[in-house]
């Protein structure tokens, strides 16, 4: 079944398709313990309007691609009425299956993924591989440099 | 040493030092330059029950979602006694979106009713720990910061907000009651350091 269904993306072109999903903080923190032990995982939170997040973006995505024990988690801050806009530049920039938008109030969001983050965008956090633990976080666009030397630190944490 | 070192990564993370509830008013003497072409120092601004010192600036759209409300709170509080300023801390655009043209034009078509000032070198905002726009601080009669976060908990729309934390936070102030929610937060655009 699977592979029929597989055959028919390839058919139709649609399988690249990125699935956008609304989200809490909640969920995703879920989503985050669920890699413990298995991978690393980036937690990037962006914009469309924030230009750092969009500079910084395909060099997260390309991470993704080149390190098999990283799994990126992006969610788009973006207003609910973007949800098109937002699903579109993810195809562009070649994420694939999964996605994320917030869904629920700011403070809610915010308090509920850090306590120290102010709100402002980009942000990422690093948990560790093993420990599931926060490695590094930082808000702002950062150096590739910056973003290697964290997932190498999760990597062996 | 890696044994050591891997506490201090888990557990130390520091962003900007934002300014603490009960802090006194940084920067007041910093020379501003303000839209009308005159300078302008928070002490300038200060009203003589309060301040309320906004970080903002001319694009980002959660400033543009909001600032219908800069213009209704300096509206309804400045007769009141609170002096409002906006301060446009992001120095690495005021070649840009962010000049002093470009404010001018930003603040005449929004009608904004208080001043609206350059922040050379991002100095104030370096000083507040202001990180995003809008950023909202709120200080007494004593310059002692009461309230710092968000304006509400609805950027897109005035009429759906549930939490209006800025105007309770002022309400409060006046009445000489304690702040209720001296914290919020909110999501922005970052701040354009030099």
């Amino acid at each position: 079944m699977k592979k029929l269904l597989m055959f028919i993306c390839v058919l139709t072109f649609s399988c690249g398709k990125v699935d956008l999903l609304p989200t809490t903080a909640s969920e995703i923190n879920q989503k985050i313990k669920s890699y413990k032990g298995n991978k690393v995982v980036l937690l990037n939170i962006w914009a469309l309007w924030c230009v750092p997040c969009v500079e910084e973006f395909p060099m997260i995505v390309d991470l993704d691609k080149e390190i098999d024990e990283l799994e990126v988690i992006f969610v788009s801050a973006d207003f609910e009425d973007q949800f098109d806009e937002v699903r579109s530049f993810l195809d562009r920039k070649g994420v694939r299956e999964v996605s994320y938008i917030k869904q629920e109030k700011d403070e809610a969001f915010i308090t509920g993924i850090h306590s120290s983050w102010t709100g402002s965008l980009p942000f990422t956090i690093l948990y560790a591989k093993e420990s599931g633990k926060i490695v590094d976080l930082w808000e702002g666009k950062e150096s590739e440099l910056r973003f290697r030397a964290a997932i190498n630190i999760a990597l062996s944490s | 040493m890696k044994r050591i070192l891997t506490p201090i990564l888990f557990f130390t993370f520091i962003l900007a030092a934002e300014l603490e509830i009960g802090a006194s008013m940084p920067g007041m003497d910093y020379k501003l330059e303000d839209i009308s072409g005159e300078t302008i120092t928070l002490t300038d601004a200060k009203g003589n029950k309060g301040t309320l010192v906004i970080f903002s600036c001319n694009t980002c759209p959660w400033v543009i979602r909001w600032e219908d409300r800069y213009v209704s709170i300096a509206d309804t509080y400045t007769s009141k006694g609170i002096g409002v300023i906006a301060v446009n801390s992001n120095a690495a655009r005021f070649n840009g979106d962010d000049s002093m043209e470009e404010m001018i034009r930003h603040a005449d078509k929004n009608n904004y009713n208080f001043p609206y000032a350059q922040d050379p070198g991002s100095k104030l905002a370096t000083e507040f720990g202001a990180t995003k726009t809008p950023h909202i601080y709120l200080f007494d009669n004593n310059d002692m910061l009461v309230y710092r976060g968000a304006i509400d908990d609805n950027a897109r729309n005035a009429r759906s907000v549930d939490e209006p934390f800025l105007a309770n936070a002022i309400d409060q102030l006046l009445s000489d009651s304690p702040i209720e929610k001296p914290i919020s937060k909110a999501i922005g655009c970052s701040i354009k350091f030099p």
